[in-house]
């Protein structure tokens, strides 16, 4: 029975070919993540092991860990920079440094900023006798205008060793040489990295005398852990002395912790590829299983079980499942060496290790081969219960089951999953909306496709009206083929369905997004101009001032701001804390709400907390709270709740309690309003402004509406990602309606036929072949973006929290969704209509 | 040596002056469809088989012509050659005055459309469309009028009218093929092809039909031509080819049931040409 099972995909190899592909498409997106994960990780952990090489750490019991690359950490209590001597002094230490770290912006010889997309940019002290990193040319910094630059930085600068260039440090550009070239072990992923002097380092990044950390060197002949012991007897009360391999162990973890995240948002996507792939496949193998019902009903005839016709089919399954994976594992692969070869040219180095690895060769082989049985699996039975005197009759009739059940199952999991959305949407404050409404629309798609073989119909034949009016019979008997089996319809439509729900809730939430975000900047910041950077850099505080003497100014205020850990009843978060001048209360800015009198108790010392933060923690006006900074540590009452999106700090101080509790130099600044005095020229202003902010390279001049299209440039970033990643599935879907096409061309070949000897041309055909791929292509995407709009729709009112106020339903994207599925209809119907067409008008009417 | 078979009314002898394309329908006034030593080969080599070996026939205007002859004597690639669905390996073909051997997919096309019915033997209609649907769709794909008064006198002499709106699954045998007749004759075509019509039916549907194309050709002058292994279907035209081994060897008129079954016995004895 498997030999049979082979020659029916040997033999009828073009009809596996879409499976193949789908298959193929759904693995190389899951094997490429894992691939994409092992490089990125590998990539990590070589920066980590050669970044963090010391034998020993002293540093603060919580934290992100001394060198901290990845984050940027909060600015709680560190350790004193005083201890480094007494560590110094301690038996079997070769040596300690100081883990300075702080943001930079180095000025590049085409005089711009030298930045690769996302990678951090930042300075690092340099020591002569510190391992982590070599020399290779030139010499160390030693004093505040020279710099060491690693060497994929001095690469990507286009600078050379003797030039001199511009460091922006903490907002403020300075004039520096390049006095040296210094290598780190390892790629660093693009990372822009200066060395500066220590002192240079101290007085930016370390001014109030503590540091995130003290890495320690041992003798030879000291192990780590004796080094531990010895160090924890000079540490400084508060701090913890871990070993390098603990600390790089931490790190590690954190790392894969990270990449999880992002591993797991992609395998989402791979997940729906292979569902949509799995369409194709059941849809393959139902065709398939029709077709030969009376070889099956033979094979049952002359004695073979149910089981082993069944098998039969399994292992065409398994053969499609086994090549399909194979051939996506290797596309994969392929995949991450063209990601890598592309980040490589965007200056970002990754690690050169090969992602390949057994695991992953085995995890796509077996999700491949699973998904593909999985999907013949139903079909397989059916043709497995044929009874064998089927065989004897002249037309094989396959019953159709009622669809009755169906329809019942769906429309209940439709309204169950719907009535979740709106009670999350009705009640946005209870528990769990988020998660009511994520169930709510989960169940709601599922619900969609179960009904579909009802649905899809229904909608085909009101899409169809037209083409049926005016395109005769051209358009009656598209409409009749595509209607006239509903679940294969419904399968075919399906996979394009799902993609396009997601497609039109990003659509959804995206502009929903972005006007939310012009609603929030319109109302609550009353600015002529903002001055703004990307963080982490910063507007340094001279910036702020030389506005300020400008004419025509009337006010100038920052938005200053710094983590830190903030304790309330008991727990400990990390927290934004803002420094608002009280006047721009009410002027400036104007929160969505503002309880208590928040302006004086912000003149007052007092804080005002987040309304979100508040309630979560319990407080009410008059509790305390008490941040943690690296200068002081102070206990403030609350004299205000208030909730503003475009502020988005959970506590709010005076700029001055800020100062105390953090130094300037830890503060970040990304942004500074700029109030015109009335009658002032504002294009005059501008140009001031712009003369201003030259000098300093990171900071930019807008006005609200550029400064609203900024932010709105970001959203469509993220959603051009989104779009990226669910083109896949569209893709597949598309396939999936070229596969059904041409499976049913086959399988009509003698209708097909009957029509042409009756006088249909071939271009009529091919017309009929075309309209019937449009109207499932619109079919689907119309039910997708019904679905996917409607369910999005709930989304302002379970996160108008978390800024997202207004709905907004962008017709434009949705109108050119549907054109883009007019287009896909039309190529997915290329091959199966030059397929009909060419069908010999005699073997098609006297085929048996 | 072949000897051509003429139509009834005048019996002339075929000269070779009457074989120029564009003189074919002032030759025939009575034909409808004329082969001149029409050949058809199928494969290359061994494999070659001579499925047609050179026909001379003249099929007339007005009549009902059957053609019988055993299984692979070649008498439905005879009919697939005159109607146009296959192209002869030599020889012509003239249909209505046009020389089909010669014309282009597109214009075949055409001349299927406006010219030529059918009725195949099975799987006769498209199973999405309803009766009435599949009566006009050959009118509706040349985008010609349905005349209403020829539908409704086809309909009725078919006896579909209460079954218009039903899909072909939901008919029997004899209705789908009733439907198949009234498709064929409601676009008024020059001349109607019908390959084993009645082949699927029980006696009493194929009396039906056979009935029925025969008052069509009576009644309404319609030209028929049939292709039948059936004695009986047979006796219902006017005249009966019969066909061996890719060769014309006998003809009937008036034909019942009786000397066709003679005819064909006398047949089985006649002497091969290998």
């Amino acid at each position: 029975m498997g030999r049979i099972g082979l020659r029916a995909v040997t033999s009828h190899a073009a009809r596996f070919v879409m499976s193949v592909l789908a298959v193929a498409l759904g693995v190389a997106f899951v094997t490429g993540t894992f691939a994409l994960r092992n490089m990125l990780s590998s990539t990590f952990d070589e920066i980590v092991g050669a970044s963090a090489t010391a034998d020993a750490y002293v540093r603060m019991p919580t934290g992100t860990g001394a060198t901290d690359l990845t984050s940027a950490g909060a600015v709680g209590k560190g350790v004193p920079l005083s201890s480094l001597d007494a560590v110094r002094a301690t038996d079997g230490v070769r040596l300690a440094n100081a883990d300075i770290q702080g943001p930079v912006t180095l000025v590049g010889a085409d005089g711009t900023a030298v930045r690769s997309t996302q990678a951090p940019s930042f300075a690092l002290p340099f020591h002569a006798d510190d391992p982590t990193f070599t020399h290779v040319e030139g010499r160390g910094p030693t004093n505040a205008s020279e710099v060491m630059l690693e060497r994929h930085t001095l690469e990507s600068s286009g600078l050379h060793i003797g030039d001199r260039t511009h460091l922006v440090v903490l907002g403020k550009a300075t004039e520096v040489t390049v006095v040296g070239e210094a290598d780190f072990s390892a790629p660093m992923a693009g990372a822009t990295i200066v060395l500066l002097d220590e002192a240079t380092m101290r007085a930016a990044f370390a001014p109030a005398g503590t540091v995130s950390s003290i890495s320690v060197h041992a003798q030879p002949g000291t192990s780590p852990s004796e080094l531990v012991q010895r160090l924890q007897a000079v540490a400084p009360a508060g701090t913890e002395v871990v070993t390098g391999d603990q600390l790089r162990q931490e790190t590690h973890d954190a790392i894969a912790q990270q990449l999880g995240f992002v591993s797991t948002f992609l395998l989402v996507f791979a997940v729906l590829a292979l569902f949509v792939g799995a369409f194709i496949i059941a849809n393959t193998f139902t065709m398939s299983v029709r077709q030969r019902m009376r070889e099956f009903a033979l094979l049952r005839a002359v004695g073979a079980s149910p089981a082993q016709v069944f098998g039969s089919i399994v292992v065409q399954a398994v053969v499609v499942g086994l090549v399909g994976s194979a051939v996506g594992v290797l596309g994969g692969f392929g995949l991450v060496e063209g990601i890598g070869a592309l980040l490589r040219r965007m200056d970002m180095t990754l690690s050169s290790r090969v992602p390949l690895s057994a695991s992953t060769i085995l995890v796509g082989l077996v999700v491949g081969t699973v998904v593909s049985v999985a999907a013949a699996a139903l079909p397989a039975r059916r043709a497995a219960v044929v009874p064998p005197v089927e065989a004897m009759r002249d037309e094989v009739t396959v019953n159709e089951r009622s669809l009755h059940r169906r329809g019942w199952a769906g429309l209940a999991l439709v309204v169950a999953g719907v009535a979740a959305v709106v009670v999350a949407a009705v009640r946005p404050d209870a528990d769990r909306a988020g998660t009511l409404l994520g169930l709510g629309a989960a169940a709601a798609v599922v619900g969609v496709l179960v009904v579909g073989p009802i649905v899809v119909p229904a909608v085909v034949r009101w899409l169809a009206a037209p083409a049926v009016a005016w395109w005769r019979p051209v358009g009656r008997l598209a409409r009749g083929n595509v209607v006239r089996n509903p679940r294969r319809a419904a399968s075919t439509a399906g996979a394009l369905t799902i993609g396009m729900a997601l497609v039109g809730a990003a659509a959804v939430l995206a502009t929903s997004t972005q006007v939310s975000m012009r609603h929030v900047v319109v109302s609550e910041m009353h600015a002529d101009y903002i001055l703004r950077t990307e963080w982490p850099d910063t507007v340094a505080p001279e910036v702020v001032d030389k506005v300020k003497a400008l004419p025509g100014v009337a006010a100038v205020h920052g938005l200053p701001f710094a983590e830190a850990p903030v304790e309330a009843k008991g727990t400990t978060t990390t927290q934004g804390v803002a420094g608002i001048d009280p006047a721009m209360l009410g002027t400036v800015l104007t929160p969505e709400t503002v309880e208590g009198p928040a302006a004086d108790a912000l003149a007052h010392g007092q804080a005002v907390v987040d309304t979100t933060y508040a309630t979560d923690h319990g407080l009410a006006i008059g509790d305390r709270i008490t941040v943690t900074g690296p200068s002081a540590t102070q206990t403030l009452t609350i004299g205000g709740l208030y909730r503003s999106v475009a502020l988005g700090a959970g506590v709010v101080t005076s700029p001055a309690v800020l100062d105390s509790l953090v130094p300037v130099a830890q503060q970040t600044d990304t942004t500074v309003t700029v109030v015109a005095a009335p009658g002032a020229d504002l294009g005059a202003m501008r140009g001031e402004l712009t003369a201003i902010v030259k000098p300093y390279y990171v900071v930019s001049v807008m006005n609200s509406d550029e400064f609203v299209q900024g932010l709105a440039a970001q959203v469509n970033q993220i959603l051009a990602i989104l779009y990226a990643l669910l083109g896949l599935s569209i893709v597949i879907a598309v396939l999936g309606i070229v596969n059904t096409l041409a499976l049913s061309v086959i399988e009509r070949t003698r209708e097909i036929g009957l029509l042409r000897a009756v006088g249909l041309g071939r271009l009529h055909l091919a017309g009929t072949i075309t309209t019937e791929s449009v109207l499932t292509a619109v079919c689907g995407t119309v039910v997708g973006l019904v679905t996917g709009v409607g369910l999005a729709a709930a989304l302002p009112r379970v996160f108008h929290d978390q800024g997202l106020s207004q709905l907004s339903i962008p017709a434009g994207s949705l109108l050119s969704m549907l054109a883009l599925a007019v287009a896909v209809g039309v190529a997915a119907a290329v091959w199966p209509a030059v397929r009909a067409a060419r069908l010999p008008v005699l073997d098609a009417v006297s085929q048996e | 040596m072949h000897h051509p078979v003429g139509p009834r009314h005048d019996g002339r002898v075929t000269t070779t002056a009457e074989l120029d394309p564009a003189r074919a329908a002032d030759a025939h006034p009575y034909a409808i469809a004329s082969a001149r030593g029409l050949t058809k080969v199928y494969g290359s080599g061994e494999a070659q088989v001579h499925a047609l070996r050179g026909i001379d026939v003249d099929l007339a205007r007005g009549e009902l012509t059957a053609i019988m002859g055993p299984s692979g004597s070649g008498k439905s690639t005879l009919m697939h050659c005159l109607a146009g669905l296959d192209r002869p390996s030599g020889g012509s073909v003239v249909v209505d005055g046009l020389e089909v051997s010669s014309l282009s997919e597109r214009r075949l096309t055409k001349l299927r459309r406006t010219r030529i019915g059918f009725i195949f033997q099975a799987f006769n209609l498209v199973p999405t469309l309803t009766a009435a649907e599949n009566i006009t769709l050959p009118l509706d794909i040349a985008r010609r009028p349905v005349d209403r008064g020829l539908f409704d006198e086809v309909v009725d002499a078919v006896g579909l009218r209460d079954r218009l709106n039903h899909k072909p699954a939901e008919l029997s045998g004899g209705q789908q093929q009733r439907v198949a007749c009234a498709r064929a004759l409601v676009a008024r075509p020059s001349v109607i092809f019908a390959d084993e019509p009645t082949g699927n039916l029980d006696s009493h549907a194929s009396g039906e039909v056979l009935a029925f194309l025969r008052r069509s050709v009576d009644l309404l002058g319609q030209s028929v031509v049939m292709v039948t292994h059936d004695p009986r279907a047979a006796s219902y035209a006017h005249r009966v080819l019969f066909l061996a081994d890719g060769e014309l060897v006998a003809e009937l008129t008036s034909p019942t049931q009786s000397s066709v079954l003679a005819t064909l016995a006398q047949l089985d004895g006649f002497p091969k040409e290998k």
